[in-house]
């Protein structure tokens, strides 16, 4: 079983070095997907998961650790260490949408060009008509009126500018497309479209997604397993229903409580987390949670809590993880 | 005058009456805020929802007089203050002497972003003093332990050293709280947040939340609270105005809205929102399209091009506007089916039709 | 229908407006900006046409005007009405104070004509011609010795208005030449500091800090005298253009740098890198576009600089020597408290820098307010 996936994080490091301090914006992360699999990474800001998804697509560099992706052929490639030739034709492979509609277009090149952009940079021999045609069907996909495509990203919302984004990161067909805060930014009910729409063309295209988010709620619709970051770590992964219903980790068992949930009806007890997340340049010894956490002992101070198979599929880095009964949502039966 | 007499001084401390927001740009007038009518009573909190654009920042900074110069306001806002009695703040100077006494002592606002809020240049507790200072007391010693008193008061810790902390000693969170103090250190009747937590994480919005509902029953103020965000207003308000291109579509008591929603742009919203818990609904529930420029709009609803129950030939010719139906339920669409807009969507079909026949 | 139909085509060029076009647009309507542009248009004309427009030539002289103040044209002689023309001057002796005076004598007339024949010149160095835009007629008794003076004349009785015109041709030129020189260097080093980065960067800035750091004056003065005397016209003025332009490169590598900087992060470069596109053409396509608008603007508002530059190294007698001209070597001559206060229209080509200045700046400004795609 464990070979069935697309894409695996193997031990990820990121560290961000200036001159006097270094900062562990990804410690030891590891995970794996399946394909067609949407996995959530929720976090606070600073938590490191935006850090995660760019080293993923090696947007920026990872420090140290793997990211192996077993291509349709089932040949495996690890993604951070390969060379130029090989990246060339697996780099389309994976893809990302971002967060702000508005740094992410060029306002100086039309529609047209930047979703051309990408098939230009990998077919350089595909002639412009062609070219053409597939930027049409992917923009007719996504949603965009064709007859607006030698217009430039000013005459569009933050909606349609979005979906300029996704049919950019689409048009080179990947597999895998990591979505930062890919609707986070926009209106609700402009969110709502676009994640339908993410989830018809996942469906469509067979596409994979890494969801990174800091709405709960919305990483609970798309995702089919979360993973939640604190300080850098991954405190704790699994299937999205089973951690929502029950988290094992207390930080995502606070979070978890914090939701704001529309409907006045239901009063959820919030469990008030102390004081602020720490420094990442300075993280406290043990558990990097256990200044905040209330089921804290004194193990926690000192010890690291690895990453641990509770159950297949489940992983938690807390000392107590097993002992603990921790709330979290109801669900409908 | 029957405006004047209408505010009733016992319970509301805010109405708003038939208020516009005029914007001149390069292209023209754009009319942003189409003429709203609500009040605020004393000690509740009213939220004011709506998506970007849909003129909720505009009109909580025009009851200020902050709004930038190009923008024009209309109508009317009357104010019960103490030290004025009832008095309209549209009429008001935006400069003059009036408005600023208002300003910080009996209404105060708090932004999104903590730290644009704060000037970089000076110390937190100098930036909380000089509101005590301008507007309580000149006494130094003395303005300096109100306002110690009210960070303690808003959670801050260890506040004889905050105080001498410039802000980028602050984290988000408690910038926000300090951003709360200097807001409530004059003890306002009324407080406008907009949108104070959509800037923070999760488990801290959750804090401030609370502190904010804690703050409110202790000094017994009122707040409008803005927000896109239907998860906070329904665990903040008492009431819910919702927003749409200019005008308040409708408005009722929070559990009313959420449970009955009657303008199918609420029922909307309501609708894009995941509920946690929820068995996995395929698709979420959308409303199609997207906002249409407030700039030469066509006559009728604002929402009638993403209308679901839009009825052709009537929403896109008339008016409509906000009709009570009971239960301090007040919607404004025809195609609700409560009794009362039945009457109204009568009245106005006759009057439609009379126009015709008189062409 | 017909209406709405225009309307929608109206909207559609806005969306499919590129950020020059928009960039137009917006300018268009700074009315400070378009004056500025209308006014520097003018002084450029003059630039191309001075031979033409100024009725004397680069040399010409005439001793019986010296110092004499602007000609007053005329339009009665002897109280009848014979359209715009002027007097000639005549040297009197003073009987009472025993001194030369110069007076009109108006005995004889000189009308002022359009397309008068005067000294040979050449238009951009191609058109050879000696038709002036207007003069003076030749009087009725073939004395030619009638000349319009409109700012007066000086010291040498060189007319003051065509040697503005002459002036503007070395004063209004270098600017841009030295410009242009600055532009290349900037963008070229700038690029390599921002995209490099580190140890180059590092290097990089400390040159241009030591270079800012030296004032301007003492370094032109240095290197003025470097320039070997008796170079003809051309090479000084080369020389000049080229120390002017080795300070103001230092601004606008700068400027790019920074820029470079920024953009670097921007979403829409890490989405083509991750795409595969190649550094290269990250540079051409999203990087340079984005700082070209504000270049021009940085560029725009350094031309003043250097316009002040190029006057004060000549009024200095630094940069260019009689009896080629320009604005600095004209204001050379109120160096003289007498000469202020006796011929105030000496004072006359300060105007014309004055007035270049304000229009760079003022249409620098327009730009920079249009070049934000944004707002």
């Amino acid at each position: 079983m464990a070979e069935d996936y697309i894409l695996k994080v193997e031990n990820l490091h990121k560290t961000f070095t200036s001159k006097k301090i270094s900062v562990r914006a990804v410690t030891d992360v590891s995970f794996n997907i399946k394909k067609g699999e949407t996995i959530g990474i929720v976090g606070e800001s600073g938590c490191g998961k935006t850090t995660l998804g760019r080293c993923i697509v090696r947007g920026i560099e990872a420090t140290e650790g793997k990211v192996i992706y077993k291509s349709l052929h089932g040949k495996e490639y690890d993604f951070l260490n390969i060379d130029k030739k090989t990246m060339k034709n697996i780099r389309k492979e994976i893809q990302m949408i971002f967060q702000d509609p508005y740094s992410s277009l060029n306002p100086r090149m039309t529609v047209l060009d930047i979703i051309k952009e990408p098939l230009r940079a990998n077919f350089p021999k595909m002639s412009k008509n062609e070219m053409e045609e597939r930027v049409k069907d992917i923009a007719a996909k996504v949603g965009l009126n064709t007859s607006y495509l030698m217009r430039y990203p000013h005459a569009f919302s933050g909606g349609q500018r979005q979906r300029v984004g996704i049919a950019r990161a689409l048009v080179l067909k990947p597999q895998i497309i990591v979505c930062d805060e890919a609707v986070s930014a926009l209106d609700v009910s402009i969110q709502a479209q676009v994640i339908n729409l993410l989830r018809d063309l996942q469906k469509e295209m067979q596409l994979t997604y890494i969801f990174i988010s800091h709405d709960l709620s919305v990483v609970e619709h798309i995702s089919d397993k979360v993973g939640v970051m604190y300080l850098g770590k991954m405190v704790e992964f699994a299937n999205t229903e089973e951690m929502f219903k029950r988290p094992m980790h207390p930080y995502t068992e606070a979070l978890l409580s914090a939701v704001p949930v529309a409907d006045p009806s239901i009063k959820i007890e919030r469990i008030a987390l102390d004081g602020e997340i720490p420094n990442p340049a300075n993280p406290p010894s043990g558990c990097y949670f256990h200044e905040r956490c209330r089921y804290c002992i004194s193990k926690c101070r000192t010890d690291v809590p690895e990453q641990e198979e509770i159950s297949p599929g489940r992983f938690v880095a807390c000392h107590r993880a097993k002992e603990l009964d921790l709330r979290g949502f109801e669900y409908e039966e | 005058m029957e405006s004047v007499t209408a505010i009733n001084k016992k319970e509301h401390i805010l109405e708003v009456k038939d208020f516009k927001v005029n914007i001149r740009t390069d292209e023209g007038i754009i009319t942003a805020v189409r003429g709203i009518d609500f009040n605020i009573k004393k000690g509740e909190t009213l939220g004011l929802v709506g998506e970007s654009g849909c003129g909720k920042s505009l009109t909580s900074k025009a009851i200020l007089g902050i709004n930038e110069k190009i923008c024009e306001s209309l109508g009317n806002i009357f104010f019960d203050s103490n030290d004025y009695g009832l008095i309209d703040l549209v009429s008001l100077n935006p400069k003059g002497k009036d408005i600023r006494n208002i300003r910080g002592k009996e209404i105060s606002m708090i932004f999104q972003e903590p730290m644009v809020s704060f000037s970089p240049m000076y110390t937190i507790g100098n930036q909380i003093n000089e509101c005590t200072r301008l507007h309580i007391t000149k006494d130094k010693a003395k303005s300096k332990e109100i306002s110690l008193e009210m960070m303690r008061k808003v959670g801050i810790a260890n506040v004889e050293k905050r105080y001498n902390q410039y802000p980028h000693e602050f984290s988000g969170g408690m910038l926000q709280r300090a951003l709360i103090a200097m807001a409530l250190v004059c003890r306002p009747k009324l407080l406008l947040a907009d949108e104070p937590t959509t800037a923070l994480d999760v488990t801290i919005q959750a804090q401030i939340l609370e502190l904010m509902k804690e703050l409110q029953r202790e000094l017994g103020m009122s707040i409008l609270f803005i927000t896109h965000d239907l998860g906070t207003v329904a665990g903040m308000c008492d009431r819910v105005a919702v927003m749409y291109l200019g005008k308040i579509v409708e408005i009722a008591p929070v559990e009313e809205i959420y449970q009955n929603p009657k303008h199918p742009y609420t029922k909307g919203l309501i609708g894009s929102v995941h509920k946690i818990g929820n068995k996995k609904e395929e698709r979420l529930f959308s409303i199609e399209g997207t906002v249409p420029l407030a700039m030469n709009l066509p006559p009728g609803c604002g929402f009638y091009e993403r209308c679901e129950d839009r009825i052709e030939g009537l929403c896109n010719r008339a008016e409509v506007d906000l009709v009570s139906i009971g239960n301090e339920h007040e919607v404004s669409c025809f195609a609700c089916d409560h009794e009362a807009c039945k009457a109204f969507r009568a009245k106005v079909e006759a009057e439609l039709d009379g126009n015709i026949g008189g062409n | 229908m017909a209406f709405i139909k225009k309307k929608a085509n109206k909207n559609e060029s806005y969306y499919m407006a590129s950020q020059w076009t928009l960039m137009g647009r917006k300018l268009k309507k700074h009315k400070l900006a378009k004056l500025s542009l209308l006014i520097l248009g003018i002084l450029y004309l003059g630039v191309i046409f001075s031979g033409f427009i100024a009725p004397y030539g680069l040399e010409d002289y005439d001793k019986l005007y010296q110092n004499t103040a602007p000609t007053k044209i005329r339009f009665y002689h002897e109280g009848e009405f014979i359209g715009p023309f002027v007097y000639s001057l005549e040297k009197y002796n003073n009987p009472e104070t025993f001194r030369v005076e110069i007076t009109e004598d108006t005995s004889e007339y000189y009308k002022l004509k359009f397309f008068t024949k005067g000294v040979k010149y050449k238009i951009l160095g191609l058109f050879e011609s000696d038709i002036h835009l207007f003069g003076t007629d030749v009087g009725s008794n073939g004395s030619t010795s009638g000349k319009v003076m409109l700012f007066g004349s000086d010291q040498l009785g060189r007319d003051i208005f065509s040697r503005i015109l002459y002036g503007s041709q070395i004063s209004l030129t270098i600017p841009f030449a030295s410009a242009a020189i600055s532009f290349v260097l900037g963008i070229t080093i700038g690029s390599i500091s921002g995209y490099f980065g580190g140890v180059i960067d590092n290097i990089i800035q400390r040159i241009i800090e030591v270079l800012g750091s030296i004032p301007s004056i003492p370094l032109w003065m240095a290197m003025s005298a470097a320039i070997p005397a008796g170079l003809s016209t051309v090479k000084m003025y080369l020389l000049i253009t080229i120390i002017l332009s080795l300070i103001n490169w230092c601004g606008i590598a700068r400027v790019v740098r920074g820029k470079f900087m920024s953009l670097k992060n921007e979403d829409y470069v890490m989405a083509a890198r991750i795409a595969g596109v190649n550094d290269a053409v990250i540079i051409l396509r999203h990087l340079v576009p984005g700082f070209l608008s504000y270049l021009i603007v940085s560029i725009t508002l350094s031309i003043p600089s250097s316009i002040i530059g190029e006057t004060s190294m000549s009024f200095l007698g630094l940069g260019i020597r009689s009896p080629a001209t320009s604005w600095g070597v004209l204001l050379d001559e109120t160096k003289n408290i007498a000469n202020f206060s006796q011929y105030p229209w000496k004072m006359i080509p300060l105007f014309f820098v004055i007035l270049a200045v304000l229009a760079f700046n003022f249409l620098g400004d327009g730009l920079r307010d249009a070049a934000d795609p944004y707002k």
